[in-house]
């Protein structure tokens, strides 16, 4: 690992971006957090502060840094390093998302409702710390993988180019529409879909609460199946995505070395397909919506939110509009905890006005968190551009259009 | 591959400035920004333009023919080639990393364009309260501000701002030299000139 601190020129430039100091000011900054406080860290552990818990590790001051500083890197390694932290059951809870997964969609029946009530969430609110105002996210009455082995997974072999989905926690245990949207998608476009044998959650819950070493257990096995696979990784979240591909090593230290050319986002992978002409795509008619485009903060700092522009912008039917590049406030957990609850709702906030002034019909985000995030502050409807594609083409057609040359 | 009319390198004031005249007249532009720039530039507007913005990536590599640069490569869009028509070189000069010095030499490291500089090291720099010979190198330009490569003109590239020889950022009216500057190149590549 490179040290780029001392690439630092004390230019401050991250410190004006940093959403969490825009809210609050007990929080030391970027700059400061990251490479002014490691050289002090580099010397002793006392210099290590536990408030840089407060980084959301949004990475945007990576993005604006002028100076190519890995910023956020330098904060997550020292929390990795130095956090001693005992995590409550709260943050095990919301981190083990495959063990809380699994545990809630055999009941989600009892579940969601129970989890809908005033008065269970003001229990929760007092005895766990899960503000009152959240909304959690609904568990699903099925997961996705036994959504796919039963509908999906036969007509799979007749394909013969083939990719492998890394479907994520949410999808499979929140979610499995999406996952079920990104099979039909890909299987019109001529590819057949994989699951990958034990998938596991890529980390990032854990990463954000504290618990380093079951996040780097799960980095090593993912590493480990997907080595085993070939053909192209994808993901249809831009945070598992980012997660495998730039954090296991620069924050965990795993190597993905051997993986990390084949991981990619859907969106990316699909844009390239077309515009290399190796898929057509066959739109509906007389289609029609108006989106507004979140990029989520590790799409931003991937720099791929362009291929969702470009990808989208192919919709004859759509009017798109791309939204200031801001931070929805959530960053994975962190926006449910009652003590942060205040702060990710004021990050947040300028995202929130921007899309109620625009009334889009929906808004467009890859990242499930802001997806919460923004679904329970302002009400509007959240699709991954995956969804969205799914549903503006006509799949048949499009379908037509890709089967594979008779020999 | 993407295909724009114009790609801008340099989120900064010239870039910004340039790319949205372009985009407000029609064409299709896209910024590559290696970080944000301390001017601070106006990307709202841009964006509800349509323009596109690459944030916090930089261009590796381009590709030359014949007198002309075809397209660029970045570091956060790997294999994918951006083409374009023309191209607007804003890269700044020192701390934005447009023009690189060591002990030897000053260069431009993108592309390796020509630089105008004094030879004599002694002559770059002087006390501290005197001109700085260093704050007008840059990049070696033609009367429509196209850089030289090994002393061959590129027809589609525009150096625009600090990076030119000669712009000298510390001068009081530098700034409304550089926008009338940029005005220039804007209304050239719009065939307005």
């Amino acid at each position: 690992m490179e040290n780029s601190l001392d690439q630092c020129i004390k230019c401050a430039e991250c410190t004006v971006y940093c959403p969490v100091l825009k809210a609050t000011d007990s929080y030391p900054g970027p700059k400061k957090a990251g490479p002014d406080g490691e050289r002090l860290r580099l010397k002793d552990r006392v210099f290590f502060e536990d408030n840089l818990k407060m980084c959301l590790n949004c990475k945007r001051c990576e993005v604006v840094c002028p100076s190519g500083v890995k910023i956020a890197d330098i904060i997550q390694r020292a929390r990795h390093r130095h956090g001693r932290p005992i995590p409550g059951i709260r943050d095990m809870m919301l981190a083990s998302t495959d063990l809380t997964g699994s545990l809630a969609v055999p009941f989600s029946g009892i579940i969601n409702p129970v989890l809908k009530n005033g008065a269970v969430r003001a229990v929760l609110d007092c005895t766990l710390g899960i503000d009152r105002h959240c909304t959690l996210p609904e568990y699903a009455q099925e997961t996705f993988e036994s959504i796919f082995k039963k509908r999906f997974s036969r007509q799979q072999q007749s394909y013969p180019r083939k990719v492998n989905y890394f479907h994520g926690c949410y999808v499979n245990y929140n979610y499995p529409q999406l996952g079920s949207d990104f099979v039909k998608l890909m299987n019109a476009l001529g590819f057949g879909v994989s699951l990958i044998r034990d998938e596991r959650c890529c980390g990032v819950p854990l990463m954000s609460n504290g618990m380093f070493k079951q996040a780097t257990r799960n980095a090593e096995s993912n590493v480990n199946v997907l080595s085993g696979t070939e053909g192209p990784v994808i993901a249809t979240s831009s945070t598992c995505l980012f997660t495998m591909r730039d954090e296991y090593p620069a924050v965990l230290g795993v190597d993905n070395s051997s993986i990390r050319e084949r991981l990619t986002l859907a969106v990316k992978f699909i844009y390239e397909s077309v515009s290399s002409g190796k898929v057509r795509l066959a739109f509906r008619e007389g289609w029609k919506a108006r989106a507004a485009y979140h990029v989520p903060c590790h799409m931003e700092r991937l720099g791929w939110g362009i291929f969702t522009l470009e990808l989208l912008g192919m919709i004859p039917g759509l009017e798109l509009m791309e939204l200031d590049s801001n931070c929805c406030g959530m960053a994975g957990t962190y926006g449910f905890k009652k003590e942060n609850y205040g702060l990710s709702q004021q990050i947040g906030s300028a995202l929130f006005s921007q899309i109620s002034g625009r009334n889009p019909d929906f808004v467009i985000c890859e990242c499930e968190t802001c997806k919460w995030q923004i679904e329970m502050s302002t009400g509007y409807k959240v699709l991954n551009p995956v969804s969205l594609l799914a549903e503006a083409l006509d799949l048949k057609k499009t379908a037509k259009l890709n089967q594979p040359a008779l020999p | 591959m993407m295909k724009f009319d114009t790609i801008i390198i340099g989120g900064g004031l010239a870039g910004m400035h340039t790319a949205c005249r372009l985009q407000k007249s029609g064409q299709r532009t896209v910024v590559i920004s290696k970080g944000i720039s301390l001017h601070k530039p106006d990307f709202s507007e841009y964006r509800s333009l349509g323009g596109r913005i690459l944030m916090g990536d930089s261009v590796i590599r381009g590709e030359f023919e014949g007198g002309n640069i075809l397209a660029v490569y970045t570091e956060n869009l790997g294999q994918n080639r951006l083409e374009a028509d023309n191209f607007i070189l804003a890269s700044g000069k020192f701390l934005s990393g447009g023009l690189v010095a060591d002990m030897e030499q000053i260069y431009e490291p993108l592309f390796g364009l020509d630089v105008e500089y004094d030879r004599d090291r002694n002559h770059w720099f002087a006390p501290f309260d005197e001109h700085q010979g260093f704050m007008s190198f840059g990049v070696k330009a033609d009367e429509l501000s196209r850089p030289f490569l090994n002393g061959r003109i590129i027809i589609n590239l525009y150096a625009a701002g600090e990076i030119l020889a000669g712009v000298d950022p510390t001068e009081t009216d530098s700034v409304g030299k550089i926008l009338a500057h940029t005005e220039a190149i804007a209304d050239r590549i719009l065939g307005n000139a």
